[in-house]
């Protein structure tokens, strides 16, 4: 098992980054009643962990036995029916998917979703909570009619089932469905936390770690936690005892990135433009969002392009991330960020 | 001009009224006195070719009679009626009781062409046919082999006439397939009323079978009374599916093999997009089956517009019908070399009373529309005028591939600079193209009937292969205007998904004359293989890739939950390669897909090459 796993803290007591965060849920929770909930922060600083503690507070270990299913939703929209293939986890007391993965067709996944919810409400004996709750991930990415959707079914079946939805940014994510919510905000975790609960994992591993060492990782993984703890871990693996000045691998797929800045940059022709589309269908087929493709295909060009065309390109590529969103083939924009960087103007 | 917008509604509908629109009430009036012995002799034309049409004389005379009285009173609302009317009344005498009414009426009929003299078609093919049949039927009879010609081409260039009137010719008899009327499934199915089913192939096969046994009885009855024998085919039976084709083939081929009468096969080449569909067979198939059993071919090229022209003139002088030059040369050209098609529509126009007076009057506006393959090249503006529909065009059809190469190949005009200074709005010099070789981009898209969606993956895959290797703010331009259209096909609701709607059409027109437009420098033309989107490629093991690695993840951490997927891609998934519980390398041979995948671990394995020690050092943790 991973050490990111393994180290999880999976009760609410053991939180140690978001101690204080963790003690507010045990409240809310031990009363009666809970509302829907809304977590949002930076990826890696462990909103899934306290969403999966908060759970195992409310349902007990009941909560941790999870399968995942390829469930296919059936849809009647009045014209006809849409099938739809979603991905979930699912125990006795919760659900959990990721409703964004079915495109456009989003919303009717949400409604019927919750629907269906409602309708096999769990019977509890002994006069526990009889609602379930639905985890949905990435809300943040649901389309605008999905989440009016949301905003709607919330209200409706809120007697069956609450909601604990987690996104990156609350700015997506429309203010009828954040009032309808208690807002959890997330942190990253500082630095320091960072380098506590890695020195905390060399102690549980018996590992010694020079000075620096930590916090050489924790600067590196950019106040992500868990890629921290995945650093931390490939580091072992690559060599242990740690030497004063080890650093992570970098991760492949920003490598491939970078060389694709590099590429662009040193030709401009057709031709380049389309040896660089088949390095993007590369990182496409491994499953890389392209959100994270052209955010880090930005960091690398604003790192070697002049200054006076660094606001240039940064604006082609808001334009693009935005298009991106609207369309549905990633590819299209990606290249269109990319293409501007070819024209001859920019050169001259 | 202010009267203009509704009667250029009139002229769609009628199609014939625009430049009598466009000059207002008083030309209206002016150009009436032309028009009336026009409709006098349409009218006597009428009355003499049948007396038993009561119905159709007097509704001549009520389209008249409404015309001459609204005429002077040169009410627009009374105009469209009085078109309107006429319009519908085309239409009822050509095509509803038409077909009821005897079919002499039929000008395709009444001149089909009884002697050689009077073939449309190109003199070389009609000898080359004719010495091929005088040669048979001059030929010693006990010879096997080589008695069959096929004859290809286009739908009404002339391949049964040129049969029929070369037999006559020769004086020889023409031994035709008469089709029996089918029975069909249906009727057998509901009710036993005697009526068997037999398949339309079985029949064929049966008379082919027919033909085989009375050539061989031939010699001894006819041959005696001097009489010559052609047999042709000219229906051969759709067949759908592999079984059923196989089984016509082995007839045909059976046939070819065997007969010892000139058998003529007239096969018509469809386009490639209209067969696609059915599923039924295509006529190159067949045609190279036949060759192959020992067939001669003879392939007829569409008639050209000049035969076409000829043609229509005699009809026009024995109709006794005044057309206009223009109207032929326009009939002749939009018919595609379909003679049959010519002939019909000609006839279509000498019903509407007015056709050629108002396309005397506007042969200068009436150049714009044309067909796709003209043979006479003008010089044409590509404005409105190209929109307008021609009333006697027939549809061209294209593939998927011909259209898609017209927007790559982007043919434009050589010569730019003629009406620059014209041009009320001058562009800059750097938007400025010089016009295009070809129909408005959105005809050859509705002409090719693919999806939008389609459309554009094509292009976006093939665009940057046309473009020239310097122009690189072309690729731009190009590139920006595809990321447009594919918001604009992902905008627009996917619930009518047959019926196009407007978004999906904005969004072809937008990747079509994106595409035009950027490649403003186009690359010195060769050959180009046109490649199937790989990003359809990629879209198929995204998902199956995608659907693993959750189910990867999901064994490795059962308990904890899933995380969302952007995380495991791009965190997880590349230390795991290190971290890796077990076997990186299994693992990643075990992708169906294996084009990222290898690259990028090849050269991560590079770079740390005693991975592969280390994985089993932490195998438990």
């Amino acid at each position: 098992m991973l050490w990111v796993d393994k180290y999880r803290p999976k009760t609410l007591d053991k939180v140690t980054v978001h101690d204080q965060v963790a003690q507010n849920l045990r409240k809310l929770v031990s009363e009666q009643d809970c509302p829907h909930l809304l977590f949002y922060g930076p990826s890696g600083s462990g909103k899934k962990t306290l969403i999966l503690a908060l759970i195992k507070q409310m349902f007990g270990a009941g909560a941790e036995k999870v399968r995942m299913e390829n469930k296919t939703w059936k849809i009647d929209t009045g014209t006809r029916t849409l099938e739809i293939e979603l991905a979930m986890l699912s125990s006795a007391h919760h659900v959990e998917m990721n409703p964004s993965d079915a495109g456009f067709q989003d919303r009717y996944v949400v409604q019927e979703v919750i629907k269906e919810m409602a309708k096999n409400r769990p019977i509890d004996a002994k006069g526990k909570r009889a609602f379930k709750v639905l985890v949905l991930n990435e809300v943040d990415k649901l389309s605008r009619e999905a989440q009016h959707s949301l905003r709607r079914t919330m209200e409706k079946y809120s007697a069956s089932c609450r909601l604990i939805l987690c996104c990156n940014s609350s700015s997506k994510v429309t203010e009828a469905v954040r009032s309808r919510c208690l807002n959890v905000r997330v942190n990253a975790p500082t630095e320091d936390q960072i380098v506590q609960v890695l020195e905390f994992i060399g102690k549980k591993e018996n590992l010694h770690l020079p000075a620096g060492f930590a916090t050489r990782i924790a600067a590196q993984s950019n106040r992500n936690l868990r890629r921290a703890i995945l650093f931390f871990e490939t580091c072992k693996v690559q060599q242990y005892p740690f030497t004063s000045n080890q650093v992570a691998p970098p991760l492949d797929w920003e490598q491939y990135v970078s060389e694709i800045a590099t590429d662009i940059l040193t030709e401009q022709s057709p031709k380049r433009l389309y040896a660089v589309r088949q390095k993007l269908y590369e990182l496409l087929v491994n499953c890389i969002p392209p959100e994270s493709i052209l955010k880090k295909l930005l960091t690398e060009l604003l790192r070697k392009l002049d200054a006076d065309l660094k606001h240039e390109i940064c604006h082609w590529a808001a334009h693009y991330e935005h298009k991106m969103r609207l369309g549905s083939k990633a590819i299209f924009h990606l290249e269109g960020m990319l293409s501007p960087l070819l024209s001859s103007a920019y050169y001259s | 001009m202010g009267k203009r917008p509704p009667v250029v509604l009139l002229s769609s509908s009628s199609g014939e009224d625009d430049g009598g629109g466009r000059r207002g009430p008083s030309a209206r009036r002016s150009r009436t006195p032309a028009s009336a012995p026009a409709r006098a002799r349409a009218q006597s034309q009428e009355a003499s070719g049948s007396r038993k049409k009561p119905r159709r004389e007097s509704s001549v005379g009520r389209g008249r009679r409404r015309a001459s009285a609204t005429a002077p009173s040169d009410s627009l609302k009374a105009e469209f009626d009085m078109l309107s009317e006429d319009f519908s009344e085309c239409f009822d005498d050509l095509g509803m009781s038409g077909s009821i009414r005897k079919t002499k009426e039929l000008w395709v009929e009444k001149y089909t062409p009884h002697s050689l003299a009077e073939l449309a078609v190109h003199k070389k093919k009609v000898e080359d046919v004719k010495k091929w049949l005088e040669e048979k039927l001059t030929a010693p009879k006990k010879t096997v082999g080589g008695w069959s010609l096929v004859l290809t081409g286009h739908t009404g260039v002339g391949k049964s006439a040129t049969v029929k009137a070369i037999a006559a010719d020769l004086g020889a008899d023409l031994c035709e397939w008469t089709t029996p009327v089918p029975t069909l499934w249906a009727e057998h199915v509901h009710a036993n009323s005697g009526l068997r089913y037999i398949s339309k192939l079985e029949e064929f096969e049966n008379f082919v079978e027919k033909i085989r046994k009375y050539a061989m009885l031939r010699p001894t009855s006819t041959t005696s009374q001097g009489k010559l024998f052609i047999v042709l085919i000219d229906d051969i039976p759709v067949t759908s599916g592999n079984a059923a084709f196989a089984r016509l083939g082995k007839c045909l081929t059976g046939l070819i093999r065997s007969t010892q009468v000139p058998t003529v096969i007239s096969l018509t080449h469809y386009h490639k997009s209209e067969s696609n569909n059915t599923a039924t067979w295509n006529s190159e198939d067949l045609e190279s089956l036949l060759q192959d059993a020992g067939a001669h071919k003879i392939s007829f090229n569409p008639v050209t517009t000049n035969s076409i022209k000829k043609i229509l003139i005699r009809i026009c002088k024995e109709e006794r019908y005044n057309a206009s030059q223009e109207l032929l040369h326009q009939i002749a050209i939009s018919s595609g070399g379909d003679i049959r098609h010519a002939i019909m529509s000609l006839q279509y126009y000498s019903l509407d009373p007015r056709g050629h007076c108002s396309s005397l009057a506007t042969n200068t506006t009436r150049a714009g529309s044309r067909c796709g393959n003209s043979l006479v090249p003008r010089r044409e503006n590509y404005g409105l005028s190209s929109a307008l529909p021609s009333p006697c065009g027939r549809d061209e059809t294209l593939t998927l591939f011909h259209a898609l190469g017209k927007f790559l190949h982007n043919k434009r005009e050589i010569n730019c600079d003629v009406d620059i200074d014209l041009d009320p709005f001058p562009l800059k010099e750097n938007l400025r193209r010089n016009s295009l070789k070809m129909d408005v981009p959105e005809k050859i898209l509705s002409q090719a009937h693919g999806k939008v969606r389609t459309v554009v993956d094509f292009l976006y895959e093939n665009v940057l292969d046309f473009i020239d290797n310097e122009a690189v703010d072309d690729a731009w331009a190009v590139v920006s205007y595809l990321s447009e259209a594919d918001c604009l096909l992902t905008g627009s609701p996917i619930v009518s998904y047959n019926s196009e709607n407007m978004g999906q059409l904005i969004a072809a027109s937008v990747a079509a004359r994106g595409v035009l437009f950027g490649n403003a420098h186009v690359a010195s033309s060769r050959w180009h293989t046109i490649r199937s989107p790989k990003l359809w490629q990629t879209e198929q093991s995204f998902r199956s890739n995608k659907d693993q690695i959750l189910k990867e993840r999901f064994d490795c951490s059962s308990s904890c939950g899933s995380c969302s997927f952007s995380d495991i891609v791009t965190e997880f998934r590349p230390l795991e390669r290190w971290i890796g519980p077990r076997n990186a390398g299994s693992r990643i041979s075990s992708l169906p897909h294996g084009v990222g995948g290898s690259v990028l671990v090849g050269r991560l394995d590079a770079d740390g090459s005693n991975s592969e020690d280390d994985d089993n050092v932490i195998e438990e943790c």
